[in-house]
């Protein structure tokens, strides 16, 4: 099949699936308890009430209203937040939170690269040894440790008893850096301690294979340096996997923040899902787990894709 | 792929500590103990090793110790019914779709993919707060929630295990045991149950306990979020309610996280366990 092809019909099942997920999304709205105009204008009276249930679409059926809100996504009307005889565009709310929740994920994912690289090389060089196995066990643990009971507990030591960083806020960077940088420590650090763990894990596994590969034996015949020839001959080859997994997360990440945001208060988009729930904004709601959905199934698709173009040897796997 | 060596030592810890949790989860309420939501006023907020509670009282003089069995009851009840259920459901579909392919697979898949394209948490945490919508008017009883919380989990956890079990099982459906059983026309249900499931079991198992140190953590996750159970009735629950008093009376927070820590590394520890006597298995062929 021409790659063109390729591309088009992945994209035509994202979107179908994407369509699909709203869809089901609107559904499940559609059958909180009650009127869900009401519940989403939180005890206003009757006439704004009915003025709401108009304007979200929630007179006109099931498929009315999913039709009205989506129709509304594809031409950039993302609705609205009602609080209080206000209201709020989501799109303003979800430009102001998105930054917050990517600068997060980046440091995790920044700092855990930086840690997972070193461990994962030097432990496949030296498999088995007693370094590897420390590590091995070690990260294995972490990886299975709750990240809210880790930020709990780092908060409970690093914040009520030694006092270092504020337990929770957060500081623009353009305000503070030095402040906005303390006040990421511990929510980064909860967040990248499992990904450190995985992508330890992942990056040992091919460096070992790697290290197997006649060319390796052979750079190393010629005297090349064991520093030289893990970085430059081995590493490259093996970081794919790693890479993939990395940017895997970046996806999942945007909506996977939410317990670790709303623990450390930090007004990412985690954040405003928690907030929309107990708020009972139905559409805003709906509009951010789509978007979370979204981010989840196109950073998916683009790498399955972006594989697919870089090593031929994947395309053919169907079934 | 990589070999893990089995450690018998990690293995048994972790069995025994599973166990132990199963157990008290079971028979916890014959355990001399405080009732969990019984208050000590004389009590409020003393640490652990006090000479009435063991592991002390929360703020509002609640015992710890009755509060983390009567926790490891309810978590261990969702835990293991969600992934039972869950996983019976997904698997049941997943090896039949590989098993039957066709426009049955191709819905199947289709319909895992949609559910997939959700973040687990945020799909129970959506699930949740339709199904088990409460207010300050009319609260949703711990019961219902629990209820609510099992059947999203369930929903949740149907696709992931379906995947797994319609990957593993296609690897089976086309070898020459199978062919040769179809070949003499042997009903294609004893197929399945006969030859494919054994097969594909302990996959299936291994993931499966997987599932359940990740079913702790999303409902950890959810009670810290506040659409949990409520009340200090499950670790996560406790856990959030601590939350507030971390300062005061820090064993309230520290306490539940280890326990959702410890279990659900064990169930880890046991998953990869059950994965690596897998991979012996397979490579004695």
């Amino acid at each position: 099949m021409n790659f063109l092809q390729v591309i088009a019909k992945r994209l035509v099942g994202m979107a179908l699936v994407i369509t699909i997920a709203s869809f089901l999304l609107s559904c499940l709205m559609w059958q909180l308890p009650g009127d869900p105009a009401q519940l989403i204008a939180g005890g206003a009276p009757e006439g704004v009430v009915s003025a709401i249930r108009v304007e979200v679409g929630l007179d006109r059926g099931v498929f009315g209203f999913f039709w009205h809100w989506f129709s509304g996504l594809l031409s950039g009307d993302f609705g609205k937040y009602y609080l209080n005889g206000g209201t709020r565009d989501v799109l303003e709310v979800i430009k102001a939170t998105l930054p917050v929740s990517l600068q997060l994920i980046l440091y995790a994912q920044i700092v855990a690269l930086s840690f997972a690289i070193p461990l994962g090389l030097i432990s496949a060089y030296k498999e088995n040894s007693r370094f590897d196995r420390i590590v091995s066990s070690t990260l294995f643990t972490l990886v299975s440790f709750p990240s809210f009971a880790l930020a709990l507990i780092m908060s409970l030591i690093f914040a009520v008893k030694l006092g270092w960083v504020d337990p929770i806020g957060y500081v623009k960077p353009s305000e503070n850096l030095g402040q906005h940088f303390k006040l990421m420590v511990l929510p980064v650090i909860s967040i990248a301690v499992g990904l450190t763990s995985s992508y330890t894990r992942l990056l040992r596994t091919d460096v070992i294979a790697t290290l197997k590969e006649d060319y390796v034996t052979m750079a190393a015949s010629k005297g090349i340096s064991n520093k030289r020839v893990l970085w430059f001959h081995v590493f490259r080859p093996s970081s794919t996997t790693l890479l993939t997994s990395a940017a895997l997360n970046m996806g999942g990440l945007i909506g996977g923040t939410i317990v670790i945001e709303t623990i450390f208060v930090i007004p990412g988009i985690g954040y405003e899902v928690f907030y929309s729930i107990g708020a009972r904004q139905v559409i805003a709601m709906q509009t951010l787990i789509l978007l979370i959905s979204f981010a989840y199934v196109f950073f998916n698709t683009i790498v399955d894709l972006l594989t697919n173009a870089i090593d031929p040897r994947t395309r053919e796997r169907r079934g | 792929m990589k070999t893990r060596k089995s450690r018998p030592v990690g293995f048994y810890l972790a069995g025994s500590w599973l166990g132990l949790m199963v157990f008290i989860g079971l028979f916890g309420w014959i355990l001399p103990l405080p009732q969990w939501d019984e208050a000590f006023f004389d009590d409020l907020g003393v640490g652990p090793f006090s000479p009435r509670h063991l592991l002390g009282t929360t703020q509002d003089g609640y015992d710890m110790l009755a509060g983390l069995v009567n926790g490891a009851r309810l978590s261990v009840f969702i835990s293991f019914a969600s992934v039972l259920i869950g996983g019976g459901i997904g698997a049941l579909i997943g090896i039949t779709a590989a098993y039957f392919r066709g426009k049955y697979d191709l819905i199947v898949v289709s319909i895992f993919n949609i559910l997939l394209s959700i973040p687990n948490l945020v799909l129970s945490l959506a699930l949740l707060s339709v199904f088990a919508y409460s207010d300050a008017d009319n609260p949703a009883s711990t019961n219902r929630r629990v209820m609510v919380l099992i059947a999203s989990l369930i929903i949740v956890i149907i696709p992931i295990l379906g995947r797994i079990s319609r990957g593993s099982a296609l690897q089976w459906t086309n070898r020459e045991f199978v062919l040769a059983s179809k070949s003499m026309g042997t009903k294609s249900f004893t197929i399945i149950f006969k030859h494919i499931l054994p097969n594909v079991a302990p996959a299936i198992l291994s993931i499966g306990f997987l599932a359940i140190g990740s079913v702790i953590i999303v409902e950890g996750s959810l009670s810290i979020l506040g659409i949990g159970i409520p009340g200090g009735a499950s670790w996560g629950s406790m856990l959030a309610n601590g939350r507030g008093n971390i300062a005061y009376s820090p064993h309230e927070v520290y306490l539940p996280a280890l326990f959702i820590a410890l279990t659900v590394i064990s169930s880890n520890w046991f998953g990869d366990y059950v994965r690596s006597s897998l991979d012996k298995r397979e490579s004695k062929i």
